[in-house]
Order: C-alpha cells, then structure tokens, then sequence
C-alpha cells in the first residue's frame, strides 16, 4: 500500500442541469479573458480598451454584427455535421478537405456545366454536398472495415485536398482573365450566393446550416437513425448485439458531416471568393475551429448555433483589435488557446466535483 | 553529378529533414502508448523552436538552446498533460488548444528575434571511419547534424524501454488497460504526466533542430506543419519507436524527392503521395492478422477514473 | 425640448458625424494613409518590403499611417471598412494581386477615398494601381551569376509558376546568357510563398544536379543559408536583410524601395493634383529609372566586395561592346537602366523560347502588357515550367 498526496480528489457530477452547465461555461470564459486581460496588459494595450473595441467591433455596428455572422456560417455548417459524426464517435478532422472538394466541385460547376442561371446555385449546393460527402466516406469505410484508424485518414486527406486545389488553379482551371496569377476566372453572377440586404451574409449557407442544425437534432434525439448512432458510438457492442450495421451508420454519419462541410465550401467559393483560389485563402482553419465549436456544443446540434456565434465573435474580434490596436495577428491564437483550455478546464466542473487537500490511498 | 552523388546526396537529405520528424515522432508515440492523444505536437515544437533560437542566440551556445527547448516544451506540454490527466478533458480539443497557445505564444514573443542570423550554430559533424564506406559513408556519416544520431539513438533507445523492460510495460499496461494497470500497483497518472511530458521534451528538441541546426534563424510558423505529419507518423508507425524511424524517413524521402524528381513528375501529385500513401500502406498492413496486434493503445485518449469503466 | 426636435438633432448629429466621417480629403491637410498586407511584416519578404514603404509615408510630416498584417485573400472587404470605418483613412493602399477585386469594390463603395492597388490592372476614378518590377534587377544579378559559376549550372528556387516569377527567371537567365554562353538556369518550384522546408530542399535538389550559384522567390533567407552552408554564392531577395545571415556569400540581390512610388504619389494627393475623381488612369510601373528598384548586397553596397575583383577579372565578348570585364558590364547595363531614357532592355529582340518560338521578333521591345502575361521559358532555362506554352 502506497500513499500519495493528491492534492486535486475528484468524483463525478451526477447529471448536470442545463443550467450548471451553461453558468460554469460563461464563468470559464470570464475566466479566460481575465487571463487574456493579463496579456493585454504586458503587451502595452488596456485591457478594458481591447474588450471595448472587441464588443463595440462584434456588435457595436451594422458592419461588425454582419461579420460576426459572416464568420460564423462555416463553423455553423461545418460545426452541425460534425456534432453527428461525433456521435457516432468517429473523429472526422477532415472537414477543411472536404470543405475544399466541396468547393472544388461547386467551382466546376459554375465556370463550366453551362447549367441554366435558375439552377445553377442549387446544383453547386448538390454537387458539393456530394463532394464533401465522398470525400468523408472513404475514411469511414476504411474504418468501419479495416479498423483504421480516422484521425489519420481524415487528417491525410486534408494535404490532398489541398494540392487538388492547387493543381486545379495552376492547371487545367487557371482563369485565363487572371494573367497567369493561380486563380481560376470569376464566377458568372448567376453564381454568386443571394447576400442579406447589403451586407456580406451569404443567406442560401446560413439558412441551410440552421435548418441542418434543427433537422439533424430532431434526426438525432427522435428517430430510429438517430438512436443506432447514439448506440454506435456509446457502446459498439451493444450496437453489434442489437444487429445495428456499424458500417452503415458511420457511413451515414460522415455523409452528414463531410457533405455540410462541403456545403460550407460552396459559402466560401461562392458567397466570398466567387471563384477558386489558394486552399489557405479559401478555407482558413474553418474545418479545425468546427471541431472545438461541435465538441463545446457537447455535440448538440442546436448548441453549434451559440457555440459557433461566440467563435464568430472571436474571429470577428481578433480581425477588431488588429485593426484598431495594431496587435500582433498571433494575438488572437493566444486568446482562442486560453478561452479553449479554460472551457475544458470547466468541462471537469461540470461532470465532477473537486475536494481539495486529501489524501488518495493508491494500492 | 554522377547517379552515385546523387543518391548519396538524396539519403543525406532524407536525414536531415526527417530528423526533426522523427524525434517529434517518438515522442508522440510515448504520450500515445500511454494513453494521452497530443494533437498539440506543432505548438510544442514551435515553441521549442523559439526556445533554441533565443537561449542559443543569448548563451552562444546551440547545445544549451537544445537543452531550453527540451525543458520549455517539456514544461509546456504539462498544460495538456494537466488538462488531459488531471482534469481528464477531451484530448482532442486540449491538443488543439496546445497548438494554438504554443503558435500565438511563439508569433507574439517571436517578434523581437525575426530576421536575426545565429552565430553559433550546431555544427555538421562526420563519424571517423564509418565516413569512409562507399556510398553509405557519406550518406550517413558525413556532415550530418549531431542530432541525426541523437533522433536514431533514441529511437532504437526508446524501442528498447518500451518493449524490453518494466518501465516500457507499465506504460504500455497504461495505455491497453489503465484499470488493470491500477490494481498491479501502477501510478497511472503518474505515468501518464510522464509520457506526455517525453513528448513535450522530444518535441521540443525537434523544434530546436529547426532553428539552431536545419535552418539556423527564427521565422515565425517555421514548423510549417510538420507536427501534423507528426500525429500521422505516429500512427503510420503502429506506435512503434523504430517503425517511426522508418517512417520519418520514408516521408522525409518523399518531400525530398518532391523536388529532384520535379522535372518528370506532377509536383502536386509528388506532395500530395506521403498522404495518400499512408493511406495505402495503412490499408494493406490492415489486412489479416497483422491488425490486431499493432492496433492503437485501447485506451487512447479515453480519460481513467478509478472505480469507472 | 419638444420630441420632435429632439428627434431632428438626433437625425442631423448622425448626419453631421456621417458627413465628417466620409468627408473628401481637403489637399494640404493631415491625411491618414491605410494598409492592408497579406503577409506578416516580420517576414522579411514581401510585407516586409511594403512595410518599409509604409514607414518612409509615415516620416512625411503630413502623413499618418496605420496598418493591418497577415489579411488572408479575400478578407479584404471588410478589414478595407473598418479601417476607414476606425481610423478615417483617406488614402487605402492594398498590397496583395488577391486583393484587386475586394479593392475595387472598396473603391466603388467608399468614393471619397483614394485607393491603390499593388501588382494589380483594375482601376477607378478613386484607384490608381503600382507596381516595381524587379526584371532589369534579375538581369544584372544574372550576369554576375554567369560569371561567378564554375560548374556552369545556376539556380532558381521559385514560388509559383506565375507570369511575374517567370519573367524575373527568364530576365535573370539572359543575364546569365549575356555573361557566359555555356551557362544553364535550373529551376524548382516549391508552391508557396513562404515554406522554409520546402526552400531548403529544393536549394539541396539543385547542388545535387550541380548548381553553384542561387537565386529565389521565398519570403526567407533560406536559399542564402542552405547556400552558404555549401559554399555557394546567391542573391538577397527583397533588400538587404537577407545579407546578415551570410556576408560572405550574398553577391549582390534585389531591393525595393515602395516608398519612393507611394511617397510621388501622396505628395501630388496633398497637392491636389491627384483627387478621388481623376486617378482612374494612374499606373505607377516603376523600374530601376525611377529608383523604385535596384541591386544591393548590404545596405549602401552594390556588389560584396569580396567578388569584385573576380567579376573584373572574368572576361566576356560582347556582340556590342567587345571584350569586357563583368563587372564592367554589370555597371553598363545598370546604368543604362537607370538613366532616364533607357537605351537596354533584356527583352528587346530577337528571342526565342526553349521551345524554339520566336516571343520577341528583332527589332522590338516586349510591352509592359506582353510582360505582365509572360508564360514562356528562355533558351537556357532547364527544368519544369508549368503553364508553358507549345
């Protein structure tokens, strides 16, 4: 028998109220800026002054609300599929290559299907949904027959999307009104994403990221479909007990996730660019920011709505306090850094309680 | 230049720039063999990067910047290790959060050593004899970086412990299976702090390598994304400190040949095979009997709580 | 205070404060100068570049600026209103080909700021556009590096097969012919702008095909390291910093100064010659002439003196000037760039590509347009080329 000090005993919550939930989630995050204020400071910059700017900056306006919004529409999108493939506990960290397929494939369709204006926007929709949605099932095939591994399979697939896009702007769909630059040639108008009265809010991806969100949490809490790939990623067994194909849902599920992470890609494509371009230009971290907002949302759909909001706020405030303060851009990987481990720190806070100073007997 | 020169050329390289892959590897495969997934690899070794660069610059001394940035990231890694261990959080996003914490820290303090030249670097060295073998002798042995040998020391080193002596078994018995691990009298946490903090120390010396040997000089995302290829490598390698030696090479081998083969080969298709070939070699080595027994620790990235599970 | 007038000075104050904030720039008074890099402006390189520009605007007495770093490719719209929206910007330089678009329309929605466009062919009444092309400065490197190589094997590291990096390898390959006629160029393309990795092994494949002498389009010092490190010469790539990491080796290289252009240019703002209304025609192309771009190893200094007396010793005919030193030839061509009548260009013809294409019949001078779209290899230029044509 040895003993050991431990000076942090921890012992599990029995299931937390919305509510506990929700209180320690903002008192992390007060936390976290408490910290971030520190940085502030050392750096020279007010606190008080840099979290003035930021709210002024993501609310403050016409043109700060809109972009907020603006950036929030990937993570949205991207963030709700996820929560499913989550769910069915496989690890898509592939969504920025399928957000690229998606809109490698939405791209094609606007330069060169000669599809009538009325359908064009809705067959890059389709065509990109099946793109991101292709690009997602081989890793779940891979798995679900092989057993390998999808945190490498997803991850590896991101580099390929990447030099696709590459090939494909420097290749066979440089824009021949760019002058040799690695573009491919604006989209025609018709192809242009519908904006929100004036401002740079691409509607048709919003739209379709909240009714993803509200369909997929009925989907999820209410049907059949919904309940096996609960089963399949609580406990595999009991789903192979139950005659539940594995294969099937996790096939399913990345469905979902890389197909809304390719409708994200037609935003990008065609809601901003309005044409194809650097990968790094087009996809901007979104696929891997989507995993922090889905996993805070506690892989609930409908929390993806307030999760990726308060990431649009901090995109949007990092872009504020470079502007007004002249801060360093690294800046605002710092404060996601900070903010991030304080809301897991919490996380513990919500499934466990913490006795301080006793002894744990360890055998 | 003769195919001799050339190839000898090729291999040289392929050390060079797999070095830093490797030692990042082997660390990785410590922190997931115990059961902690560190998705925060890049952080950890840009920060080691910056480390190097500073204490080397400021001592003069590149072994010393080495030395920093072993102890920095070793230091820094404990965040995830904490969070992961202690707090038992999701590994996934406290790994993501790691490598933006270490790349925003590094960018912002970063700042004040852009665009300065090192004057002490760590020199080239070449083996006494052993650089005398045809061919080989000059692939391997000549003018290599000190920390080439130090990356296949502790890969052959760390293969050792991990398979051959009772440290390595209670760190695999942490990862397979952390409640029985418990009941033989393992410290399971403690094991687990150890092994993330190898993997921040490891990590932190391939940074280091970067600055102060590779590329002497301190240019903010220097990492470029190799800690990425890195959580891919570990995997690639069955979580096996010698096939990570194989495996850092034969991706290093691949960037390299990316631009010697240039002339006759799609460049994208060159860049984009070590990942799709991953894949491939994932696929077949998956294949029959082979799987069960290089599988992942059963236990990654799944949080122990005594008396759960 | 009745309602109705509390709501009317309501109405005129967001009116008043509306008007002043998009009010024209009045010429002779404080002007506030934007910019929007999309590049950090610690990186040596490009940003690097345009943010010493950024500081000779900011030493002009009248002259403000701000500025915003690392802005990804079509980010720029909204940076461009908050910029404006923030610090009243009466002047928007935007530095980045990516940013034309989202300049342009800036342009068309903020009609009372003057904006420029680096690198860029779109114009308004409100936008003028920049550019200072390094090609005559590639030429004159090019010569050095003809003279220097012993293993007659020169080579480049490019970022993108793209017109503009096409035309500095094919400027610096006619050096490079000019100097010794033997002479190859070898290129690889490493597909960034900025990957360190990438540049050092792509320097490593081109001394393993025999390559002795380096130039490149990286925004770091990599290629000058990996090349010193062999005992090999190359060419500082944007100014002189690069000269720090290896004294002995850096030869010479290409320096910026966007100041100069961006200094003429708000001058005649502040003047008034230049308004919002009347710029739509405005195309700075500035070359060595106009001082905006020049060779330099370290500040002040042309050529590293260590290989000053091996350029005068190495020996060219030319079909001109006959027998002459590379040095002296260096100093001909570079003074016939910089006179203000230039009396040489390397692409005045004939030339033809690799492919055997005559691109420039004899008797002509290629046009900044024909420059600007360049897609072709010149005779001596060895390794891939993507987009080029048959």
């Amino acid at each position: 028998m040895i003993k050991t000090p431990a000076w942090i005993q921890i012992e599990r919550r029995p299931s937390p109220s919305g509510w506990t939930v929700f209180a320690i989630s903002v008192v992390a995050i007060l936390l976290a800026l408490i910290v971030a204020g520190l940085f502030f400071q050392f750096y020279g910059v007010s606190a008080l002054r840099a979290y003035g700017d930021i709210i002024k900056g993501a609310f403050g306006s016409r043109l700060g609300l809109t972009e907020t919004v603006r950036r929030m529409i990937p993570l949205l999108v991207i963030g709700v599929g996820l929560t499913v493939a989550f769910r069915a506990l496989f690890w898509n960290i592939g969504a920025e290559g399928q957000l690229l397929m998606g809109a490698v494939v939405a791209s094609g369709i606007a330069l060169f299907s000669g599809l009538p204006d009325p359908l064009l926007i809705p067959a890059m929709f389709l065509g990109a949904f099946a793109a991101g949605a292709l690009w997602g099932i081989g890793p779940a095939i891979l798995k679900a027959k092989l057993g390998i591994n999808d945190v490498i399979t997803t991850l590896m697939l991101n580099y390929v999307a990447i030099y696709v896009v590459h090939w494909l702007i420097l290749g066979p769909w440089k824009g021949p009104t760019m002058r040799g630059f690695p573009y491919t040639d604006k989209f025609p108008t018709a192809a242009f994403l519908p904006m929100l009265g004036g401002t740079r809010i691409h509607l048709p991806t919003l739209a379709i990221g909240l009714a993803g969100a509200l369909v997929l949490y009925f989907v999820v809490k209410k049907t059949r479909v919904g309940f096996e790939i609960r089963v399949v990623g609580e406990n595999p067994d009991a789903a192979k007990y139950a005659g539940i194909s594995q294969t099937k849902i996790t096939v399913l599920a990345m469905v979902i996730s890389g197909g809304l992470a390719g409708v994200a890609g037609v935003g990008e494509v065609a809601g901003v660019h309005h044409m194809l371009l650097n990968p790094s230009s087009i996809a901007l971290s979104y696929g891997y920011t989507a995993i922090i907002v889905a996993w805070l949302a506690r892989r609930n759909p409908l929390a993806v709505i307030l999760t990726s909001f308060l990431f649009g706020v901090i995109m949007r405030g990092g872009d504020v306090i470079k502007i007004s303060l002249g801060l360093p851009f690294q800046l605002v990987n710092v404060f996601n850094g900070l903010i991030l481990f304080f809301l897991i720190g919490s996380e513990v806070l919500i499934r466990y309680r913490i006795r301080f100073g006793t002894v744990k007997e360890t055998s | 230049m003769s195919w001799e020169s050339w190839l000898i050329s090729t291999i040289s390289r392929t050390l060079a720039y797999g070095t830093p892959l490797l030692l990042a590897t082997l660390g990785e495969i410590y922190a997931e063999r115990s059961g902690v997934l560190n998705l925060g690899v890049e952080g950890m070794m840009i920060v080691g990067a910056l480390t190097g660069f500073a204490v080397a610059g400021k001592t003069g001394n590149p072994w010393l910047g080495v030395l920093a940035a072993g102890v920095v990231s070793g230091v820094f890694s404990l965040i995830h290790a904490f969070a992961s261990v202690t707090l038992r959080a999701n590994q996934v996003v406290s790994g993501l959060a790691l490598t933006m914490l270490g790349l925003g820290l590094s960018g912002v303090i970063g700042r004040a050593y852009e665009g300065r030249p090192l004057m002490n670097t760590l020199d080239e060295i070449s083996i006494p004899l052993l650089e005398k073998i045809p061919v080989l002798g000059p692939a391997i042995f000549q003018d290599q970086s000190p920390l080439v040998y130090v990356g296949i020391i502790m890969a052959i080193l760390l293969w050792f412990v991990l398979f051959k002596t009772r440290i390595g078994i209670s760190i695999r018995a942490v990862g397979e299976d952390p409640a029985t691990a418990d009941s033989l009298g393992i410290n399971v946490s403690r094991v687990r702090y150890l092994c993330v903090m190898v993997g921040g120390v490891l990590a932190g010396i391939a940074g280091a390598y970067l600055s102060v040997a590779y590329r002497p000089s301190w240019t903010d995302g220097m990492t470029a994304g190799m800690g990425w290829i890195v959580i891919a490598l570990t995997i690639f390698a069955f979580w096996n400190p010698i096939s990570g030696m194989f495996g850092a090479y034969f991706f290093a081998a691949l960037f390299v040949l990316s631009f010697r083969l240039q002339a006759w080969l799609s460049p994208e298709l060159l860049k984009a095979m070590p990942y799709l070939l991953a894949i491939v070699v994932l696929i077949v080595v998956s294949r029959g009997t082979l799987q069960k027994r290089m599988g992942a620790p059963s236990a990654l990235s799944l949080p122990y709580t005594r008396g759960e599970d | 205070m009745n309602k109705r007038f509390a709501l009317f000075a309501a109405l005129a104050l967001v009116f008043v404060l509306a008007g002043a904030a998009f009010a024209a720039y009045e010429p002779g008074t404080k002007m506030t100068v934007g910019f929007v890099y999309v590049g950090p402006v610690g990186d040596y390189g490009y940003s690097y570049a345009h943010n010493e520009g950024r500081l000779a605007v900011e030493a002009l007495p009248w002259a403000d600026t701000v500025y915003v770093e690392s802005v990804p490719e079509g980010q720029e719209g909204p940076v461009i209103d908050d910029l404006i929206a923030t610090h009243g910007c009466d002047v928007v330089i935007t530095t980045s080909f990516g940013f034309m678009d989202g300049t342009l329309d800036a342009a068309l929605r903020h009609t009372d700021v003057i904006f420029g466009h680096a690198s860029g062919f779109k114009r308004a009444p409100n936008m003028f556009t920049f550019m200072a092309d390094f090609y005559q400065v590639y030429y004159l490197n090019g010569i050095i590096a003809g003279a220097l190589t012993k293993t007659n094997k020169v080579g480049y590291v490019g970022a993108f097969p793209i017109p503009e990096v096409k035309r500095h390898l094919n400027a610096y390959a006619m050096g490079v012919r000019a100097a010794n006629p033997d002479a190859e160029v070898l290129v690889r393309w490493i597909y960034s702008w900025f990957d360190p990795g990438a540049a050092a092994e792509a320097t490593e494949a081109l001394i393993a095909d025999g390559c002795d002498a380096f130039a490149f389009t990286e925004d770091s010092p990599t290629v000058v390291q990996k090349a010193a490190e062999n005992g090999m010469i190359s060419f500082g790539h944007y100014g002189s910093q690069m000269y720090t990491f290896a004294p002995d080796y850096v030869v010479s290289g290409q320096a910026v100064d966007w100041g100069s252009i961006l200094v003429d240019f708000l001058q005649k703002v502040y003047d008034g010659e230049y308004t919002a209304q009347n710029i739509a025609n405005i195309d700075y192309w500035w070359l060595m002439s106009q001082g905006a771009v020049y060779p330099e190893a370290a500040p002040g200094e042309t050529i590293n003196p260590l290989y000053v007396d091996a350029l005068k010793a190495y020996m060219i005919s030319d079909p001109v000037y006959g027998e002459i030193s590379a040095y002296d030839l260096f100093n001909l061509r570079s003074s016939q760039f910089s006179a203000p009548g230039v009396t040489f260009d390397p692409f005045q013809g004939p030339i033809s590509d690799r492919n055997g294409n005559i691109v420039v019949p004899a008797g002509m001078w290629l046009s900044s347009d024909s420059l600007i779209t360049m897609e072709w290899a010149f005779e001596n230029v060895v390794g891939p080329w993507p987009g080029e044509p048959e």
